[in-house]
Order: structure tokens, then sequence, then C-alpha cells
């Protein structure tokens, strides 16, 4: 075939391509009979509602000397890594507020942490295109330092987020600066499968965050500078089981939702999303107008839900930290305005392994504690 | 690094423009490869409006996620359906931080 000939059926294919996006799209919108709110408000449900006092900031973890990218906490409840511009990890006890580790990186920039399910081992990742485990048990060097037992080695672009497969201490996820997944053996070093990158239907941009599903580890999704969200099979790793449209800029984190059918996205273009995995529907957007009327839409940076999933937690670029009710689709309460609340953006935020506790972490340098502590009714 | 990320353009829609020079092979040769790969996308895309004919609507699913949501304990929530765990309030039991509250009123 000649090479014009070649560049025809290139431009009918990406024709093709376009065409069948934009019939799935409306097909989709012919679906999309009502949302969660809708549906919620109908049968009656109505916001939570807090007290001013309910939700406290009841330890604030002072250590690192530069702005926290990210953090992670242990599967049996109290302890937490975070990774900071200022070249470090800081292992803490949640609980005593007390600093266990210190780890100083070879590469400075990093840009996220994770702990292993043992909670033995953390891994973090950033600038050098590489994730470098430490073992926490590790003898220290002649300089102080626990020593890198592992570095993972393949992606070609910067990485972003990485998580360990629950109950796996040798498996973990990357999400990478150039488009791709990866799915690593950590005993050995090897990279297992990749996800995307060559393959159709992989990102066609910068890889943000990644999320495994707790209730069926095979499974994870991914968020991308394509404003897309990405459904993955580990055992498929041709092609992405579903990508999940609707989103307007860049989608900066994605989560799952703790029954493992759903997950929350959230994006440059200031809103939150919930899609159902197994349909591809978007059911719910989370749209909020900000107090201070800024002339750029926040962005958001981070979310996590509550253990029921009736609560989201999303930090935003302009330091507010909304508490959104998911059935009516309604800000409850701003973390960012309560007293002792952070004085820069939330960077990231996680809950507690038993959901008692949200920790969020900001660029002013440090992690805050955050629980209910107000009257609770059981019924 | 002015943010903690490194924000790239996106490139969501398909243009069919930016093709290698002519005569050049390694330029046919990626142009083959980006064909096949754009003819494999329109398969799964024609696969996944098969799918669509068969998928619920958004209201099917949602009474089972209401009740999922509602019947789980949740440490966070004001009114909550039990059981409770002791343990969630262990934060308020540590040691007092200078200036923050931190004891149940």
């Amino acid at each position: 075939m000649s090479v014009a000939e070649l560049k025809e059926r290139h431009v009918a294919a990406t024709a093709t391509v376009n065409a069948l996006r934009e019939r799935l799209k409306q097909k989709r919108q012919l679906l999309l009979d009502t949302d969660v709110e809708g549906y919620a408000r109908s049968q009656g449900r109505a916001p939570i509602s807090f007290n001013p006092t309910d939700l406290v900031c009841c330890r604030t973890l002072q250590g690192h000397t530069g702005k926290v990218y990210s953090l992670d906490w242990t599967s049996e409840r109290n302890r937490i890594v975070s990774a900071s511009q200022d070249g470090r990890l800081i292992v803490w006890n949640a609980l005593t507020s007390q600093k266990t580790h210190a780890i100083k990186l070879q590469c400075a920039w990093v840009m996220t942490c994770a702990f292993a399910p043992n909670g033995q081992s953390v891994a973090c990742g950033g600038l050098d295109n590489a994730c470098s485990i430490f073992n926490l048990n590790s003898q220290v060097d002649r300089d102080g330092n626990i020593p890198i037992s592992r570095i993972l080695t393949g992606h070609k672009g910067y990485v972003s987020s990485c998580q360990y497969m629950p109950d796996q201490e040798t498996r973990l996820i990357t999400g990478s600066g150039d488009h791709t997944c990866f799915l690593w053996d950590v005993s050995t070093g090897q990279r297992v499968s990749v996800f995307g990158g060559e393959f159709p239907s992989g990102h066609t941009s910068d890889v943000y965050s990644v999320s495994i599903n707790s209730s069926n580890s095979n499974m994870f999704v991914s968020g991308s500078c394509d404003a897309t969200a990405r459904l993955w099979d580990i055992r498929i790793f041709s092609r992405a089981v579903r990508t999940y449209h609707g989103h307007q800029g860049d989608v900066n984190t994605v989560k799952f939702f703790p029954d493992g059918q759903r997950f929350g996205t959230g994006s440059d273009d200031g809103t939150c999303r919930l899609f159902d995995m197994r349909t591809g529907h978007q059911l719910q957007v989370y749209r909020q107008e900000h107090d201070n009327n800024d002339i750029d839409t926040p962005t958001v940076t981070s979310i996590a839900f509550s253990i029921s999933g009736r609560l989201l937690f999303a930090g935003y670029s302009n330091g507010d930290c909304y508490v959104w009710d998911t059935l009516v689709s309604k800000v409850v309460l701003n973390l960012g305005t309560l007293q002792n609340s952070h004085e820069g953006r939330i960077s990231c935020l996680g809950l507690s392994a038993d959901g008692s506790a949200l920790c969020t972490g900001s660029w002013d340098k440090n992690l805050k504690i955050w629980a209910f502590g107000g009257h609770r009714r059981v019924i | 690094m002015q943010a903690n990320r490194i924000k790239a353009s996106s490139s969501v829609e398909l243009d069919g423009g930016n093709l290698p020079e002519t005569g050049d092979i390694k330029g046919k040769h990626r142009i083959q490869a980006e064909v096949k790969r754009f003819e494999q996308e329109a398969r799964f895309l024609e696969q996944e409006l098969q799918e669509l004919d068969k998928t619920e609507k958004v209201s099917a699913a949602l009474e089972e996620f209401l009740r999922k949501v509602e019947s789980r304990p949740d440490p966070f929530l004001p009114v909550t359906t039990g059981p409770a765990n002791q343990s969630w309030d262990r934060w308020f039991e540590g040691p007092k931080e200078h200036g923050c509250k931190c004891r149940i009123l």
C-alpha cells in the first residue's frame, strides 16, 4: 500500500473512531434517566446535618519542611507515611503524633507514597521516573538513612501515583507521566504488565492517579490528564475494560467507592463525579460554587469516601476541603473553614482503615487528623 | 516545579493530523501502526455500543446503591447504623494537642 493510500486509511479510521465515540456518548445520555441526587430526594433523603463542633482536628503532625504531596495509611489503622517537597518520607504514629521514621530520598522530587499491606515497607515515586521501596526494619546506613531495598525502573515518565495490591506485599501498581500504568513484582523488581502505551484504549496523556478495587483486586482504575478515567483488569493488559468520559479537564484523583462497584473522580474542571464501574454510567456530578469567587474555578486535588460512602471528602486547590453528602449532592461541611484548619492547599487526603479518622496533607507542610467528636446516635 | 503536578496539554480529539513525512520508511510503518490501533479501537467501540443495548438505565441500580450506603456503620456520621466500635473514639483518648479540642464535649 502506498503512503498516500495509508494516509487516506488513517483519515478514514480517525473519522470512524470519532463518529463511534459520539454515538456512544449520545446512546449513554439516553440511559441517564436520573442521578443519585434525583433518586435519593425522591425517596425522601435529607442532607446529613453536622453541628459546628462535630468534626474536629484532633492532631496536627508537624515535621516536614516542605509542601506535603502524598500520604497513605497502613491497613492496621494508626500509622501514616507522607511524602514532601522537602525530599523526605516520614512515617507517623497518628495516634501519638510521633515520627517513627524519617527517610531522606535520593531524588527529592517525590510525588507519591504508599504503605505495603503488612506495614513493613513503604514505596515512593516521582520525577526520577522510578518507584523506590524501603524496608522500615532495615539497618540504617552510616549517615543514619534507611537504604533503598528495591528500585523499580522502566517508566519513561514521572511516577505520579502508586498503590500496593491489598494483601500482597509483592505487587504494586504505578501510574506515570508516560501515559501508562505498570504492575510490578517488588520481590524481583520486574515489571509484570503494562496498561496502555502502545495498545489501543490506553490513556492518551499523563496518568495522575490510580486506585485498586479492594473488593476485587484484579481491577483498578486510573485517572489522567486526558480527562478520562479508565478501568483495567490486571489479567487483560492489552486493553482498558472501559473508559469513563464526562470531565472537562484533567482527572487528578480517582478512588474506589467502599462497595467496589463504583468509583469517584476529582478534576481540574472543579467537579467530583461518581461512576458505575460495571455499566459505565456517570451517576452523579458534585459541583459547588466556592465562596471567594475565584476567577479560576478551584481544582479538585484529592478525594476519599467515608467507610459507608455516604460522605465524600474533597480537597481543592484554594484550601477548601468539602464534605459532600454523596446521596443528596450537598456540601454539608467545609473542613477548610473549621478551627485549626490548614493554611494552604490540601494536596492529599485519606481515610484510616477503620474509617474513624481522615488525614489531610497540605502545602502548609502539615498533616492533620480529623475525627467525629460529637454525639453519635447508633440506630 | 510550580505545582505538585506537571500539567501537560491533553489530547482528547483525534484530528488525523501530525502524520509522519511521506517517503520515510519509518514514517510509513508508524502510520500503519496507528491505523491498526484506530481500527482496533473502532472494534472495541462497536462492542461497547452493542453492550449498551443490553445495559439498564441509571435508575435501575440506585435502590440497591442507597440500601448499601445506609446499611454500613460509619464513624463519621452523627446518626449511623450499628454496631458501633469503641475504638472509633480512640482519637479523643490520646494526648491533647496544644490549642486543639480533642475531647468529646
